[in-house]
């Protein structure tokens, strides 16, 4: 008998079940290293530009993504972020509900964050300095805390979801702010005249395409749907094809998830929803106020992405 | 997915037969505009004055509106599309483009109201001959309706294929959908909303003959009046005759004039609108969020205290459990259907809309309109 179940299952295979059985309870612990850098970031199609924009990037030879990298983690875990400034000014990192440290990291200093996920949902990372500046710069990501084990829920015995998307909303005024802060001029903050709106660093022209933008999914397989607006503009966005149910609005949990067509994400707030695949083929989604639609005012070049049901 | 930017370009180029068929089938069409439910209004300068009078669209007497047609969306009307002008306060003159009933004068701002039961099937035609329209790829208008989650053929956007010049719309919806909702054209919309192509779209229960029945959603209170509220927002500069295509001009937005139901309420005794129900009443409030700025929603007394009332829907869905408040944001393309239930004794409200700034909240100069309800 024990030489007929080894023989069904060899060495290699228990390595499989030890680690399927042992994945639910294993405590991970995440790190990430983060540099802080100035470049530039281009919104391509009609309407699109190239900005002068500091960022957070996770590979030390490359320039600084808009948004910066997605940090993952898991209820409870311990994430350590360790920061290298390798701009000219003084920046920070502040994991907005999660950390309080908002000293500054000196241009050529590091700084290691060490902190516990509270619960799961999604989280607006920054650099809280100089203002609203830094933050309209590029220096903004998410973290996003899912369920303990992976499982996909929105947190531990929350509601279940297929699939998921992140969207992190922003502005950015290039002639006003980004080419004056980026030239070391002074930027007038009283005056806020954004004329790009991205979706994870992107024009509608690349959201609409982006795979891990667009909302695409079998009919009803539901889509968990989580968003941080990074900008300082609220934001209105539109689904067609179907009403979603909101679960989680900034941090609060809502006991009765609540419809809508149309959600509000304030200026450096989180939401997160579930959407159902309902209509077969192609749909917009887009925030619904004026200029919000456009790139410097080309049309479905702003915060614009689509939604697809297979 | 790439396919949808040659969609993007197909979608405008010549007159697509579906189109050719909508504008013959609407000019078949006109004689059947006019619905039963229409009612009488009496207005007086830029202020709107309903009586009441006529059974309204949807059992409940219908108050307000800003005087524009009430059309069943299953009896097969027409939209066309008209430019008028409209003098601001300051003086200033505005065009706005707007959907009105075809082979009816009365064309303004906001567009007719389109009702549909539950269950029964929308069909309705839009006409572009004559229509102010941009040059391509902008050219032409649809009807985009919103929140009802319709099939893609019937969404009205044409990056996704929807003809521009002319197109009938057939859908029908579930209980689910009975409440407020809105259309709006969704071509280039950025500059077509601002425009002024919008107006309300109410889903309403029915009952075992088919006729409308006054209840706020489909499990919910009676009401009984019903009074339509279109919130807007003018940037003149979005306006100006030079301002179609790419243009820089849509980079930026202004908003100089705001709106209920296509009119400015700058005081209490200057309302967009001014309506008159019984006391002990209820008053169903449907608010149509077309802005493009955040918006609050507020009902004040005449010493300017707050009166509560109770939000049931949010973009024409129930609510898990009806919420009684003193205040609600409306942002731009939402909806939300309210109840407020007026006193015994005889006075006037000043229900209200305060338009603030995206980035701070700062209200605009102007930016509250009033509003007056006698009872």
């Amino acid at each position: 008998m024990h030489a007929q179940v080894l023989r069904f299952f060899p060495w290699y295979r228990w390595l499989f079940v030890v680690l399927f059985l042992g994945f639910p309870v294993i405590s991970f612990a995440s790190s990430y290293t983060l540099y802080i850098k100035s470049g530039s970031w281009t919104v391509n199609g009609s309407g699109g530009t190239t900005l002068p924009v500091w960022g957070f990037t996770d590979a030390p030879g490359a320039g600084p993504m808009v948004p910066g990298p997605q940090l993952d983690a898991q209820e409870g875990e311990t994430v350590t972020v360790t920061v290298y400034n390798q701009h000219t000014k003084p920046h920070n990192f502040v994991v907005r509900g999660i950390t309080t440290d908002q000293t500054s990291i000196p241009a050529g200093g590091s700084k290691t964050y060490v902190f516990q996920t509270p619960k799961a949902g999604v989280y607006l990372f920054s650099d809280t300095l100089n203002g609203n500046i830094n933050r309209e710069m590029g220096l903004y990501g998410a973290v996003v805390v899912r369920a303990a084990g992976g499982v996909n829920k929105a947190w531990t015995n929350g509601p279940a979801y297929n699939f998921e998307r992140l969207w992190v909303l922003s502005d950015m005024d290039k002639t006003r702010w980004n080419s004056v802060a980026a030239s070391g001029g002074t930027v007038n903050t009283s005056v806020y005249k954004p004329n790009y709106f991205l979706m994870n660093g992107m024009g509608g022209f690349d959201a609409m395409r982006d795979p891990n933008t667009v909302l695409e999914g079998p009919l009803g397989q539901v889509g968990m749907v989580r968003i941080v607006n990074a900008g300082q503009f609220d934001q209105s966005l539109h689904f067609h094809a179907n009403h979603f149910y909101i679960i989680d609005r900034d941090g609060t949990r809502l006991s009765s998830p609540e419809p809508g067509d149309t959600i509000n994400v304030k200026a450096g707030t989180t939401a997160m929803l579930l959407y159902t695949m309902y209509r077969p083929g192609d749909f917009p989604m887009h925030v619904h106020t004026a200029q919000m639609e456009t790139a410097n005012g080309v049309y479905l070049n702003g915060a614009a992405t689509l939604i697809i049901g297979q | 997915m790439g396919a949808i930017f040659s969609r993007f370009e197909d979608s405008r180029r010549g007159l697509p037969l579906s189109g050719l068929c909508a504008m013959t089938l609407g000019v078949l069409l006109v004689a059947g505009l006019v619905p039963p439910e229409s009612f009488a209004w009496s207005r007086t300068g830029s202020t709107t004055t309903s009586t009441l009078m006529g059974g309204g669209g949807g059992g409940g007497m219908m108050i307000g509106g800003g005087g524009t047609d009430v059309l069943n969306a299953a009896n097969g009307p027409t939209l066309v599309v008209r430019q008028i002008n409209k003098t601001m306060h300051d003086g200033a003159n505005v065009k706005f483009w707007v959907f009105c009933a075809s082979g009816s004068n009365n064309c303004r701002l906001p567009g007719p109201t389109l009702e549909l039961g539950v269950g029964q099937t929308a069909n309705f035609n839009l006409n572009v001959m004559m229509a102010p329209q941009e040059m391509p790829p902008y050219q032409g208008h649809t009807i985009h309706p919103h929140g009802l989650d319709v099939q893609q053929s019937e969404d009205g956007v044409p990056e996704t294929g929807a003809a521009v010049l002319g197109d009938n719309y057939s859908f029908h919806v579930d209980s689910r959908y009975v409440g407020s909702h809105m259309y709006h054209c969704h071509v280039h919309t950025v500059k077509h909303l601002e425009m002024g192509m919008y107006g309300a779209f109410v889903v309403k229960a029915v009952d075992n003959l088919g006729n409308f029945v006054n209840v706020i959603d489909q499990n919910g209170p009676a009401y009984d009046y019903e009074w339509n509220w279109v919130l807007s927002a003018v940037d003149p500069a979005y306006h100006a005759d030079n301002a179609v295509g790419d243009s820089t001009v849509f980079a930026d937005y202004n908003p100089k004039y705001f709106l209920v139901n296509g009119n400015e309420g700058l005081s209490k005794t200057a309302p967009a609108e001014t309506v008159t129900a019984a006391t002990g009443a209820t008053v169903a409030i449907r608010l149509v969020g077309i802005h493009s700025v955040d918006g609050t929603f507020q009902i004040k007394d005449a010493s300017g205290a707050s009166k509560s009332f109770v939000i049931y829907n949010r973009d024409g869905f129930a609510l898990p459990s009806a919420q009684t408040v003193t205040s609600a944001d409306i942002t731009p393309g939402q909806t939300m259907d309210v109840m407020v239930t007026l006193p015994g004794t005889s006075s006037s409200w000043y229900p209200q809309i305060t338009y603030k700034s995206l980035r701070n909240g700062a209200v605009y100069t102007n930016g509250t309109v009033y509003a007056r309800l006698n009872f």
